[in-house]
């Protein structure tokens, strides 16, 4: 299974946020800890809600958590 | 592991030894010259009970166990945070797409027994098969997106 195009900074917001666990971010979120950590991964591209979930959790607008990776040659 | 793939490891273990028990009871009664509708329709009783009520043993078995393992190991209660999410529902929506592909392939061949003149019972005795035969490589597809990721598109 190849990776997703999406990138995320959400490892680096948790660092941000006082060492946020994995499991508490997605308590917050309401997702299960093997989602955020597949989100994480780059294993998962989760839906709009639970991106803007993730974005309002740590205050920051999406573009900041997620960035995709547009390759111009395609 | 999550609370679903502990329950796709449970049903791909049960599954796995229905299989196993099926064919070698298929196998002994083509020895024994005894596939007749009367074994065979017991044999699928005992398949489906299997497959329904010893599913559902087994998966409410690995949840114990797992609670006791992590009681055991750490001393905590095993907390079940949320029992299925977004993610969850994409691999069971590719699972349920991969044993539907593997069915319909399958009664199709089937089928195809009445063609070369074999009596209905081998085509309902391939049916059973190929059902069980499903439900693994659902249960596989599963496994391998949960440890593999899973994606879009």
């Amino acid at each position: 299974m190849g990776d997703s195009l999406i990138s995320n900074n959400i490892r680096t917001l948790r660092f941000l946020n006082g060492e946020m666990t994995q499991k508490d971010l997605a308590k917050k979120v309401g997702v299960t800890r093997q989602t955020i950590v597949a989100i994480e991964n780059a294993k998962y591209s989760p839906s709009l809600e639970v991106a803007f979930k993730i974005a309002h959790v740590f205050n920051v607008p999406l573009e900041e958590v997620f960035s995709y990776d547009v390759d111009d040659n395609n | 592991m999550s609370f679903t793939e502990k329950n796709t490891i449970a049903s791909l273990v049960n599954f796995s030894l229905i299989l196993i028990f099926y064919l070698v009871r298929m196998f002994q009664m083509f020895q024994n010259d005894t596939f007749e509708p009367s074994n065979v329709f017991r044999l699928w009783g005992i398949v489906i009970f299997l497959a329904v009520v010893v599913t559902i043993g087994a998966i409410i078995f690995t949840h114990i166990a797992s609670a006791t393992f992590t009681f055991w190991k750490t001393g905590e209660k095993e907390e079940i945070d949320n029992l299925e999410d977004e993610r969850d529902k994409l691999i069971n929506l590719r699972g349920v797409q991969a044993t539907y592909m593997v069915s319909s392939f399958g009664s199709l061949l089937a089928m195809l027994t009445f063609v070369v003149g074999q009596p209905p019972l081998v085509m309902f005795s391939l049916l059973i098969f190929i059902g069980v035969f499903a439900q693994i490589v659902g249960d596989v597809t599963r496994l391998t997106l949960y440890r593999g990721g899973v994606l879009y598109g």
